[in-house]
């Protein structure tokens, strides 16, 4: 067994040390149902009559759908019903809507077209799974195969085929403005044309499937009060239920999800597809039904963490300074949009990693390919530009002949200096963690490197921020009529005035007064500027407020937009958004105090007891 | 529906064996099938007949009931020479249950037992009377229907047999490859060598070119030389998930050196 050593030393300052579990063994809460074989999973609560669910999925990357004969399967022994995309009441959603991010793009069953292998276009419910598959089997759809594309840089190119009909330029439209994410800090072309030398690199991440043990499912069933209860292997309940209600058009107090043991999640189990899948079947049938994934399944279109492309520019002194440091990416988001958005706005938060350099840019791309969607995973975010950050260090010290522990001592960021999305770096350690990891592997680091400290030598001249260069480019629509850089412009057209920081967004206030949280109760200082207490004079802005560039709830004024001077303003969009489409309500008014749910009638006990 | 029928004997049950029906033995594949859906039969047979489970020995060979589990000829005194093949397949809960006839029908990359049993010229007995050599039943597979009753080997001398299993995840990896060598001797040379793929094609395969090559010959670092150049001729190695058909015809006969020459390890 290792033993962890604990450098609490190190920011004795920082935190209260009153912590009482943290390298002292423990008994995880759940490890006995574990180990003995007895939490009970979704699986495990048996149902009487239970139906089964499975979908008839496209063979092909992306084709339209002529016609779906389904009049064999129709009289196959054992076929309870047959559901069609016309069943779904509401066939269109994006994950992201329950926060307002982003516009709905995805149906629940295809019905015009598929764009991603394994993609759902029509479900039957059978009396066993068994009969399920045969029926399945005889489905008959008839195909009109179109051209796919596969590849980020591919899909961006002018005549590259529209994989996603509600974003037809292939790109997540950011900020109804720009086919990408961007974010500029200091300028960037002042930047390499100072340094010594100039490193590039490419760096690729493939898709990751979280490989569960258990795969993805759900049962449902038609439950007391007019109601449906779900078990569910979900990670993120709420957002299911959610999710469920709008799709299916229900007033989500008619909705009873359980969840509880999840059979291995690691973001996997978010995207909320089985659980209005079996709410529908026990909807349409009345009988608890039963959709869950086979192993296939959770391989094919179980969403995986996205690939991901990442080409990095740095400007390097001889002395190993980076100056300035430029990141084009390409999250490729599969078909549909579900959380790759929202991925790439933590990714721009984090630019340019643990680092402080002067001149910063980034244009980073949501892509729509004919590929799964992807989704979270641990690290949401953060992982693939992490590694892409971590490799180019590597590149930069071999380039300037330094040691690439120094390397990245020198470059670190420290309390105090001001980072790319302008906010201050504070309980910063990357310094700390080099060292002790230089250490612990005798690897050998000078002397001014192994007294260098997170805690001094930062803020000064390190906390200003530059005059910010800006750009225009990459407007929605304009890459569908000529081949425009990725990079984000080394001669931008407007400036920002030294000195400009975001402007502070409270986060909204909890919904009951005790839920505010108690900094008493949390153990690490909290940011003074906490809506209910006054705010301190140069306090840091509030916590939860987003970077200057990530979207802004529905209801807050638009961020301040940087206009260039006078530049020639640059073509139309060809295809200007459509108009945000009126927010979801329920057909029904959500009720509370509703009656207590009674138990589903069908429900007959739970395995392993 | 599926259905599934017990049999006394197991001539009853290769009677009962036809089209859309599957043989049960340990079950580590077929309940696979079963469980994930496969339309491909519709009738599961099995059989409650001992004598499927049964070692004896009949002068210098060894029968082996095709219903042996791999953990059964793993503890068997008289096996001991075939232990080290026995115990590479799957881990204890797979042993339990995996059979010796199994093995002989597992698809790419398993059958690592097989690919001993090919080495050792071992004679399958059908369950209608019939026998026949592995060599060629394992090159019809997929259209033999028929039953095996047992299987049954030669007592190799001690250190003439050797097996040697190249997985990733160890210990309970799937075959990278798997080599199995019978190397008689007579005079102090080589003689009658049989050498043994496994995971190197559809099926386990002997190189008969790399055979000619050993024999006569010392083992011997020169010696061995022009056996290991031919160690993969004839051989069809396929892509999977653990590793490319070049990788493995690459490293192929870096693996048959080491069974050939065990190294010292300190
Ligand atoms: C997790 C796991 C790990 C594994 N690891 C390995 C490994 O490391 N090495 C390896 O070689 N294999 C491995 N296997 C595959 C398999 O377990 C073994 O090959 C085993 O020997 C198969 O025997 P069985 O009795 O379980 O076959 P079954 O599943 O019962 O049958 C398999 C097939 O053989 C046919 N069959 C069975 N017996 C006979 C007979 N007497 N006559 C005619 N046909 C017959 C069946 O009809 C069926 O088509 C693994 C399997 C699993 C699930």
């Amino acid at each position: 067994m290792t033993t962890i050593e604990f450098r609490k030393d190190l920011f004795a300052d920082e935190r209260v040390d009153d912590l009482k579990q943290i390298g002292k063994p423990t008994v995880r809460q759940d490890i006995l149902g574990h180990v003995t074989g007895r939490s009970p999973y979704y699986d495990d609560h048996l149902f009487d009559g239970l139906l089964h669910m499975r979908c008839v999925r496209s063979p092909h990357h992306h084709a339209r759908i002529r016609s779906i004969d389904t009049s064999a399967a129709e009289r196959m022994p054992g076929v309870r019903r047959i559901v069609m995309p016309s069943d779904v009441p509401h066939n269109i959603n994006t994950l992201l809507s329950l926060i307002n991010f982003g516009r709905d793009d995805e149906p629940l069953l295809s019905h015009t077209k598929v764009s991603y292998r394994g993609e759902p276009v029509c479900a039957v419910i059978a009396d066993t799974e068994r009969q399920a598959r045969a029926a399945i089997a005889a489905v008959r759809v008839d195909w009109e195969v179109l051209p796919h594309v596969l590849d980020v840089e591919e899909a961006l190119e002018p005549d590259a085929p529209v994989v996603n009909e509600e974003y037809p330029n292939n790109t997540f439209d950011y900020h109804e403005r720009y086919d990408h994410q961007k974010l500029r800090f200091g300028d960037i072309g002042a930047g390499f044309a100072q340094a010594d030398r100039v490193i590039e690199g490419r760096y690729q991440m493939s898709p990751i499937e979280q490989a569960p043990l258990e795969t993805c499912g759900a049962i449902a069933a038609p439950e007391t009060n007019d109601r449906f209860v779900c078990y569910t292997s979900t990670q993120a309940l709420f957002f299911s239920l959610g999710t469920t209600a709008k799709l299916l058009d229900i007033a989500s107090s008619r909705l009873h999800f359980v969840g509880g043991t999840v059979g291995g999640g690691f973001g996997g189990k978010v995207d909320s597809i089985v659980e209005p899948m079996a709410t529908l079947g026990a909807v349409l049938t009345g009988r608890p039904v039963k959709f869950m994934w086979d192993r296939p399944e959770e391989m094919q279109v179980g969403a995986p963490r996205g690939g991901e492309r990442w080409y990095i520019k740095d400007g390097v002194m001889n002395d190993g300074r980076i100056v300035a440091r430029s990141f084009t990416g390409f999250f490729d988001c599969g078909a549909y949009t579900r959380l790759s958005s929202y991925a790439i706005i933590k990714a721009t938060g984090h630019l340019p990693g643990p680092y402080t350099i002067p001149n910063v840019a980034s244009n980073v791309y949501c892509v729509y390919t004919n590929r799964t969607p992807a989704t979270a995973m641990r690290g949401f975010g953060i992982t693939g530009v992490d590694f892409a950050i971590e490799s180019h260090m590597d590149k930069v010290a071999e380039a300037v002949g330094m040691d690439p522990v120094e390397l990245r001592i020198l470059n670190a960021y420290r309390d105090g200096d001001m980072k790319a999305h302008r906010r201050l770096a504070k309980n910063t350690a990357l310094i700390e963690c080099c060292q002790v990891a230089a250490d612990k592997a005798g690897w050998r680091i000078g002397p001014q490197f192994a007294a260098a400290s997170s805690l001094s030598d930062g803020g000064g001249d390190r906390a200003l921020i530059g005059e910010t260069v800006t750009d225009q480019e990459g407007r929605i629509g304009e890459r569908r009529q000529r081949r425009i850089p990725f990079a984000p412009s080394e001669r931008g057209t407007g400036r920002i005035a030294a000195g400009t920081a975001g402007e502070a967004v409270s986060a909204a206030r909890p919904q009951r007064d005790d839920m505010q949280p108690e900094p008493e109760r949390i153990g690490h200082k909290v940011s003074a500027a906490d809506p209910e207490r006054p705010a301190q004079p140069a306090a840091p802005p509030a916590p939860a407020a987003p970077p200057p560039q990530a979207p802004q709830p529905a209801q807050a004024t638009p961020p301040p937009v940087y206009e260039p001077q006078a530049p020639a303003e640059p073509p139309a969009p060809q295809s200007p958004p459509p108009a945000q489409p009126e927010p979801y309500r329920p057909s029904e008014p959500f009720q509370r105090g509703v009656k207590r749910p009674g138990a589903s009638r069908f429900i007959s006990g739970t395995r392993r007891r | 529906m599926l259905s599934v029928e017990t049999f006394e004997t197991i001539e009853e049950a290769a009677g009962a064996v036809g089209e859309r029906s599957r043989f049960m033995a340990g079950g580590t594949l077929l309940m696979v099938a079963v469980n994930y859906g496969n339309q491909g039969f519709d009738r599961i047979v099995r059989t409650s007949d001992r004598r499927l489970g049964e070692i004896s020995n009949a002068g210098d060979r060894v029968h082996i009931g095709a219903g042996v589990t791999m953990a059964k000829v793993a503890a068997s005194r008289d096996l001991a020479f075939l232990a080290p093949a026995a115990r590479s397949v799957g881990g204890p809960a797979i042993r339990n249950r995996a059979t010796v006839g199994g093995n002989l029908f597992a698809p790419h990359p398993y059958g690592d037992f097989a690919t001993a049993l090919l080495a050792l010229d071992a004679t399958v007995h059908w369950a209608d009377g019939r026998e026949e050599p592995i060599e060629t039943v394992l090159q019809n597979r997929g259209q033999s229907i028929g039953l095996a009753a047992a299987v049954s080997v030669p007592r190799p001398q001690a250190d003439e047999f050797r097996f040697l299993k190249v997985a990733r995840v160890k210990p309970k990896g799937a075959s990278v490859m798997a080599l199995a060598a019978w190397l008689p001797k007579s005079a102090g040379r080589l003689e009658n060598t049989r050498i043994a793929f496994g995971a190197m094609g559809a099926t386990a395969a002997r190189v008969k070119a790399c055979e000619a090559a050993l024999n006569g010959t010392n083992l011997d670092e020169r010696g061995i030389e022009p056996a290991l150049q031919a160690a993969t001729e004839g051989l069809s190695p396929q892509d999977d998930a653990l590793a490319s058909g070049w990788y493995r015809r690459e490293v192929a006969p870096i693996h048959l050196k080491r069974l050939l020459i065990p190294e010292r390890r300190l």
